[in-house]
């Protein structure tokens, strides 16, 4: 069985999961590009409930982190750098994207993730890798 | 219309046990779904990314079954839950959708082998597949109890015999519109 996942990961603020009539829809630029997504706690919810979630996120950060896989950040959400923080994680490259163009030339110019290549290396793995 | 709480690896199959990801990233025909008929999206953590890692074996609900696993679901669970009551709160009717066939994210069917151990060498299609739910499933489901929520749930269906994506979209669309079957 191949395995087609792109080493890459984008933490998407939630107005770019959900958007509004009219706004950038995030979500369909970076399925369109491979990334994978990990989404951010809605701004709207409370501190108590978004605290929990921004702890899970780093710690699955933390992981793909240290296995090699690309990272970005698309947006801002409060919290967020604590969190990584408390993992010892930087926040990534971050883009404010106002357009689809936008965000796909950010995309565009991200480096291979290192565990893209280790992968590629790998007899039998990866062979359906996204593209670059 | 109302709100999906999805499985973490529907919208990041990097998140997925080697060898299982369908796609380099978002799985759309279930987003799709969700997004053309209005439903919010909202991602649940992995739980067996955080807990056994990306180079983790595949493995049956036995293998997971253990206290410290329940301990960690419990934890994620909890924080998933107080998310769908805030929502319930506001009004909006929840849908949870997960994988068929995990031992974690399975809603109504999930694998089960209680002999599975040791070196992994097993064959493609060992019986494992039962009914039942995976086991942050049951301990989400445990959690929205407590706080009197229930929910209904559809799920992604790849790892299922005879998986096609038409009868995929129309179990989800059936559950989306509180049909039942």
């Amino acid at each position: 069985m191949g395995d087609e996942r792109s080493y890459r990961v984008a933490l998407v603020a939630d107005r770019y999961v959900n958007p509004e009539p009219g706004q950038l829809d995030g979500l369909a630029v970076l399925a369109a590009a491979g990334w994978g997504v990990m989404q951010l706690p809605d701004d709207g919810y409370p501190a108590g409930v978004a605290r929990p979630l921004l702890a899970e996120v780093a710690e699955q950060v933390e992981e793909f982190t240290r296995r090699g896989y690309g990272f970005i950040l698309v947006g801002e959400r409060d919290g967020l750098a604590e969190a990584l923080a408390l993992v010892g994680v930087a926040v990534p490259d971050r883009i404010v994207p106002a357009s689809a163009a936008e965000l796909r030339e950010f995309l565009a110019v991200q480096p291979v993730p290192s565990a893209l290549g280790a992968a590629r290396d790998r007899p039998g793995q990866a062979a359906t890798a996204a593209p670059e | 219309m109302g709100v999906a709480f999805v499985a973490h690896c529907l919208l990041n199959q990097n998140s997925k046990v080697r060898d299982g990801a369908h796609c380099p990233g978002v799985y759309s025909p279930i987003v799709d779904v969700l997004r053309a008929r209005g439903w919010r999206i909202e991602q649940m953590p992995c739980p067996e990314l955080a807990f056994a890692g990306l180079n983790r074996f595949w493995a049956v609900r036995e293998q997971y079954d253990t206290a410290a696993f329940r301990r960690h679901c419990q934890r994620l669970a909890t924080a998933v839950a107080r998310a769908i009551e805030t929502r319930v709160q506001q009004g909006e009717e929840i849908v949870l959708v997960g994988v068929e066939g995990s031992p974690s994210m399975g809603v109504t069917i999930t694998s089960s082998d209680p002999q599975r151990g040791g070196r992994p060498a097993w064959p493609d299609g060992s019986p494992e597949l039962t009914s039942g739910e995976g086991i942050f499933v049951e301990e989400l489901h445990a959690e929205l109890g407590r706080r009197g929520i229930t929910v209904r749930v559809a799920g992604e269906t790849h790892a299922i015999p005879g998986h096609d994506e038409a009868g995929q979209r129309a179990r989800l669309e059936s559950v989306l519109e509180h049909r039942d079957g």
